[in-house]
């Protein structure tokens, strides 16, 4: 495919155009909602209802007697509430709390721990505890800052060590071994310890979170920013106690997900659901940014220690690798975070013995959930930091030792499956190092620093990778997504699949699929945002999956629609998830195939640190990516540079600290996402290695970039200063401890 | 209760406030945020709104005599732009907050909202600048270093506004200014350094040092400036540890959600030193 | 109080609270949604608006500061050539992707090309440093405005 070999545009190099371009499927195309996103035609949830323009589009009756809703929250970090006194209120508004949950007052995810409303005990800072509801906001606050909590204040747990000195605090913890780390510690001459540890994050879409609710005929509508149309759907159903005819979910444009709109949404939905019951009329719930970030779910902060065996000649026998994730104050998705990371501790290494111990411990801090990468940053860091250390130790240049230790195709996962597909690292390492200049400026930088002369500067290298789609058996057994093609009268094609577009293109690259399958230009093609009315089940969308699952069974439905399109004039075509034989998995034992494809990646990061404030300044990234094949290379460019930017963020800008459960950081003033000005754009490669059961080739894409620029820039930073770095963030703050501990 | 006032002249305004107490609005950069109450929501000000934005003669942007005049409600935008505004400022407000924050938030709301880290103070205080406060009882002029008094408060009488800011001839156009924002561009200071030096005949003629965000108000201290002024360039080196100790007293940076005190009070002394060693251009310090 | 200013070429008249912020004038009470509202404190610039031609958050500022102004929001923008040719870049460069930052940038893309038709890489980074983007990573954005001022004869 003609990508090999050429970078991609960035860093000041001319865009693609006036180029030969094949007619490949990855050729961009403009995306079909771009326009009216543009154009701010588009009308995200906050938007609705539009006093003027078509409300047919949206399918939105009229919000006659909407109501607004305002949360009251804990302002404890652990307590009963003895009393809540409401004082007398108005015409036309109402108190929603846990007594006005119809069904099971727990908000269905992995684990049902976490309640709608909080009964008698809060947890958090920010756990609501009731809706206020009524047709002025100006009032409902006034009425809410009149309400008055008694608490009766309980033992909160703020940090790791606190929570792991308590008995009770453990909400899931796995084990995994393989071969004989035993054996192989008993052989060591040498046994390394190093602990990492990596900070919380926010996701910081650009638009909050909000839903409206209405009950019409019986049923109850929510409309909102989502990921999971149907995680809401059976959280409403749980917590309605309804059948689930009687819901229906539909996603409104959604800006901005990262993770972060996979399950909150499941408890703002059942909130206006039960709201919308109680008053019999619509009710609308935004939350202001402050709000949004101070309820919300965050990144699972990280504690990850290793002990790595080394022989003679420091060679590494074996690793046992401790990972402990902060769970917040409910389980939420915390052990498929929990199981990813811990099937990420090795990295790209063929570590032959090791032991993985996870556990994530309970705290009452705000509840932790997913977010791009899902556990795989935090482990991504801390093997590559370690990896790096282990070769500063040996002598040894890192890329070199690095390489030396990476898997190949055939060899074991450490779980016991298998590499199926080519592992192009080494490939892909060269390519990132011609790009960067890796070899000259990595010596360049080790000198200048030893002589103790020149700025500080410092160039990084880290290998990693993202197993795609849902861990093990999750896509047969828990999903199962099912996809429907239906040929229309007028002969054109709608796709109906759960997929919802948060910004990464499903809308472009699902239709792109079902396009080129057919033979058809993308206009004859159309895919709406979901409506659980009107489209099956075809899985969240979360875990790098979309192209390459739902992806697939669009074209297995188009292929199928192609071959019988003469048959009637309108015909539908359903496909559902069959496994790919080769896929092996015991979940209980965590043995086999954890995923049935791997996307890689290789990144370089230069810094450069000044010597007067220690800031830490990116000069440069680099980056090689294999993401099978690109459905759209416009689309996988936004998402490596997305991705890159964000994962920059989360290692050198983005503190989130909290102080007796209560953010420090709780708005975009003081939590600080990166500007324009913050770091450089990425040159990258992509490197074709098609997946067979993905559609054209494709793999997963949208988490891979992520996971690979903080422990690249960490260990640019370690250059620089000569000292290693084991936690994120990399703020100026701990450089200048870091560059004044001695060595 | 009436929400705002709209004033035709400055004698109105200020015959305004003297009678209710109004509270003067410009840009609205910060009173906006700070008396929010959420989305569809009007902001809630404990008195009401003076908009005083649009007078002009809060706008008046020129030479008086020696001084240059600045009005308090020219924007910072404005202010940019300006041919006459010295480089030194300049390079304060190029690093505020964001373009369409600078063509709102005005010189007179940066002073007046006090915050220990405002961008525009640094300069003021080492310009020596004055700050004319005018209300219906005439004018009064003091220096910008007796208005603040405390993060968040001035002296500027309920009757009072701030009318302009008077700048006296800088001794030097050149300058040594670093802002340590929480990022490159859009961000709150953590801290600041602004120095000016006038050298000649090798030796130095004037010195001015100010501090930001790293004490409730600005840190300038005369008489440490005063150490340096007169002295060759040659006895700079040996005077460098003392300099640096006297402004280690009065640097008190707080630990907050932007920074640590530690931080701050390292780093702050650290752009010092680089100022004072940048006169007589020492080599550069060594390694961690 | 009374309300009398220009919105998007056309002159507006209505009843407000002075305090209300011009964001919330725009959205609810003249259905123009298209500022959006990221963060409420002037950090986000999702809420970009043009005052008298120059780019403003709209969260800051207080309806009665708007009297006799005109307000030019991307509803007012989008008819024009202008707009055409941002909208066609931003699409051809990739630099849309879940939107909700876009109008707010495409009115600084505006605003900076209308003073400087032809800035290089760093004055396109500083002018756009007021509207956040969690998604894109500012590259394609960047290589987007860089497009429209190369293809901009005759327009800026």
């Amino acid at each position: 495919m003609r990508l090999r070999g050429r970078p991609q545009a960035g860093g000041g190099e001319k865009a693609p155009g006036g180029e030969e371009r094949t007619a490949g499927t990855g050729a961009p195309l403009p995306r079909p909602d771009a326009a009216d996103k543009a154009s701010g035609r588009a009308l995200f949830l906050a938007d609705l209802p539009p006093l003027e323009g078509p409300l047919a589009r949206t399918g939105l009756p009229p919000l006659e007697g909407l109501l607004h809703a305002l949360t009251l929250r804990s302002t404890r970090p652990k307590a009963r509430m003895l009393e809540v006194r409401i004082p007398p209120l108005p015409p036309e508004t109402w108190i929603v709390d846990h007594r006005d949950v119809p069904g099971r007052n727990r908000v269905k995810m992995t684990c049902d721990d976490q309640p709608f409303f909080a009964e008698e005990v809060v947890r958090y800072v920010g756990e609501p505890i009731l809706l206020l509801v009524g047709p002025d906001r100006g009032e409902l606050r006034r009425i809410l800052e009149a309400i008055e909590v008694r608490y009766e204040n309980l033992d909160p747990a703020f940090s790791l060590e606190e929570a792991e000195a308590r008995a009770d605090s453990c909400l899931v913890s796995y084990q995994l071994t393989r071969g004989d780390p035993a054996a192989a510690f008993r052989r060591a001459a040498a046994v390394v310890e190093e602990e990492y540890r990596t900070g919380a994050q926010e996701h910081a879409y650009l638009e909050p979170q909000g839903f409206i609710g209405l009950t019409e005929g019986g049923r109850i509508t929510v409309y909102g920013s989502m990921q999971c149309p149907y995680f809401v759907k059976s959280a409403l159903v749980e917590g309605l106690g309804w059948a689930p005819e009687r819901v229906r979910v539909v996603q409104t444009v959604t800006g901005g997900g990262f993770g972060g709109k996979e399950d909150y949404p499941s408890l703002l939905a059942g909130q206006v659901a039960f709201a919308a019951l109680k008053t019999g009329r619509p009710v609308r719930l935004v939350l202001d940014r402050g709000e949004d970030i101070r309820a919300t779910t965050k990144r699972h902060p990280s504690r990850i220690r290793f002990r790595t065996a080394l022989d003679g000649r420091q060679e590494i026998l074996g690793m046992e690798i401790e990972i402990l994730l902060d769970g917040g104050a409910y389980s939420g998705l915390s052990p498929v975070v929990l199981q990813r990371s811990m099937f990420s501790a090795t990295g790209v290494y063929a570590i032959p013995n090791a032991r993985v111990e996870g556990k994530v411990l309970a705290t009452n801090n705000l509840p932790t959930g997913a977010f791009r990468g899902f556990g795989a940053p935090q482990a991504f860091f801390a093997i590559e930091s370690h990896m790096h250390s282990l070769a500063l130790r040996a002598g040894r240049e890192p890329l070199e030792f690095k390489l030396a230790h990476r898997v190949k195709r055939g060899e074991a996962t450490i779980t016991g499956g298998t590499f199926r597909q080519e592992v192009k690292l080494a490939e892909m390492a060269a390519a990132v190092e011609e790009m960067s200049g890796y070899r000259r400026k990595t010596r360049e930088y080790e000198e200048a620093r030893g002589r103790g002369s020149g700025p500080w500067r410092g160039i990084g290298i880290s290998l990693f990778s993202h197993g795609c789609g849902f861990t093990g058996s999750g896509e047969r057994d828990l999903i199962k997504g099912r996809v429907t093609l239906r040929k229309l009268r007028d002969g054109r094609v709608e796709i109906l699949a759960a997929s919802a577009d948060m910004g990464q293109g499903p809308q472009a690259a699902l239709r792109k699929i079902a396009a080129r399958t057919l033979g058809f230009g993308l206009e004859r093609v159309l895919f709406d945002n979901p409506d659980t009315d009107r489209v099956p089940d075809s899985g969240p969308t979360v875990a790098s999956r979309t192209a390459m699952i739902v992806g697939r069974l669009v074209q297995q439905a188009a292929k199928e629609l192609k071959a019988s399109w003469d048959t009637a004039p309108e015909l539908e075509v359903s496909r559902s998830y069959e496994q790919p034989g080769f896929v092996r998995w015991d979940q209980q034992a965590f043995k086999g195939d954890a995923y049935p494809a791997f996307a890689w990646g290789v990144n370089a990061v230069e810094v450069e640190v000044d010597p007067l404030t220690f800031e830490p300044k990116v000069r440069g990234v680099w980056g090689a990516y294999d993401i099978g094949e690109a459905i759209d290379e416009k689309i996988i460019q936004g998402q490596i540079e997305g991705g890159v930017a964000q994962a920059l963020g989360w290692a050198s800008l983005e503190v989130l600290e909290a102080r007796e459960g209560r953010l420090l950081q709780a708005n975009l003033t003081d939590y600080i996402i990166p500007t324009s000005m913050d770091f450089p754009r990425i040159q990258f490669r992509l490197f074709s290695n098609p997946y067979e059961y993905g559609p054209f080739g494709a793999k997963g894409a949208g988490e891979l970039p992520f996971v690979g620029a903080a422990p690249a820039l960490a260990a640019a930073v370690s250059q620089a200063l000569g000292r290693p770095v084991r936690r994120l963030p990399i703020t100026p703050e701990a450089l200048m401890e870091l560059a004044a501990d001695e060595a | 209760m009436v929400g705002f006032y709209r004033p035709r002249s400055l004698e109105e305004a200020l015959s305004i406030r003297s009678q209710t107490g109004a509270i003067p609005l410009a840009g609205g950069t910060d009173l906006m945020v700070q008396h929010r109450m959420g989305a569809g929501v009007p902001a809630s000000f404990p008195a009401p709104a003076l908009l005083i934005a649009r007078l002009e003669e809060l706008r008046l942007l020129g030479r008086e005599g020696s001084d240059l005049r600045l009005g308090a409600a020219c924007t910072l935008a404005e202010l940019l732009e300006h041919p006459l505004v010295p480089g030194a400022l300049k390079a304060a407000l190029a690093e505020m907050a964001s373009p369409a924050v600078r063509n709102l938030a005005t010189l007179g709301g940066n002073i007046c909202n006090a915050s220990p880290a405002a961008d525009t103070l640094p300069f003021l205080y080492a310009a020596g600048a004055l700050v004319e406060l005018r209300s219906l009882s005439g004018k009064r002029t003091l220096p910008i270093t007796e208005l603040i008094t405390a993060p968040g408060r001035t002296i500027l009488r309920d009757d009072e506004l701030l009318a302009a800011v008077l700048l006296p001839e800088l001794p030097t156009s050149a300058f040594f200014y670093r802002k340590v924002g929480t990022r490159r561009a859009n961000a709150l200071a953590k801290l600041s350094f602004l120095g000016l030096a006038s050298i000649s005949a090798g030796r130095i003629r004037e010195l001015r040092c100010a501090f930001g965000a790293v004490a409730p108000t600005v840190v300038r201290r005369p008489q440490l400036e005063a150490v340096l002024i007169g002295k060759r360039l040659a006895e700079v080196e040996g005077l460098v540890p003392k300099i640096l100790q006297g402004y280690g007293a009065l640097i008190r940076p707080i630990d907050d959600q932007r920074s640590n005190a530690r931080y701050r009070h390292t780093v702050a002394l650290r752009l010092l030193e680089r100022f004072l060693r940048g006169l007589f251009r020492a080599p550069e310090e060594g390694r961690p | 109080m009374k309300l009398d200013f220009i919105v998007n070429g056309g002159p507006v008249s209505l009843e407000t609270d002075p305090l209300r912020r011009l964001l919330d004038v725009l959205r609810e009470d003249l259905g123009l949604t298209g500022a959006k509202e990221g963060c409420g404190e002037g950090e986000c610039g999702a809420c970009s608006v043009l005052l008298d031609g120059r780019l403003a958050n709209s969260c800051l500022v207080p309806a009665c500061a708007v009297e006799g102004l005109e307000v030019t929001t991307i509803e007012g923008l989008r008819d024009t050539e202008a707009y055409r040719l941002l909208e066609r870049s931003f699409i051809a460069a990739g630099a849309v992707q879940c939107g909700f930052c876009t109008p707010g940038l495409i009115l600084a893309a505006y605003a900076l090309l209308r003073r400087r038709p032809s800035p290089g890489e760093e004055a396109v980074r500083e002018a756009l440093c007021g509207n956040l983007c969690r998604c894109t990573g500012y590259g394609m954005i960047v290589e987007a405005v860089l497009l429209a001022s190369r293809q901009g004869a005759g327009v800026w």
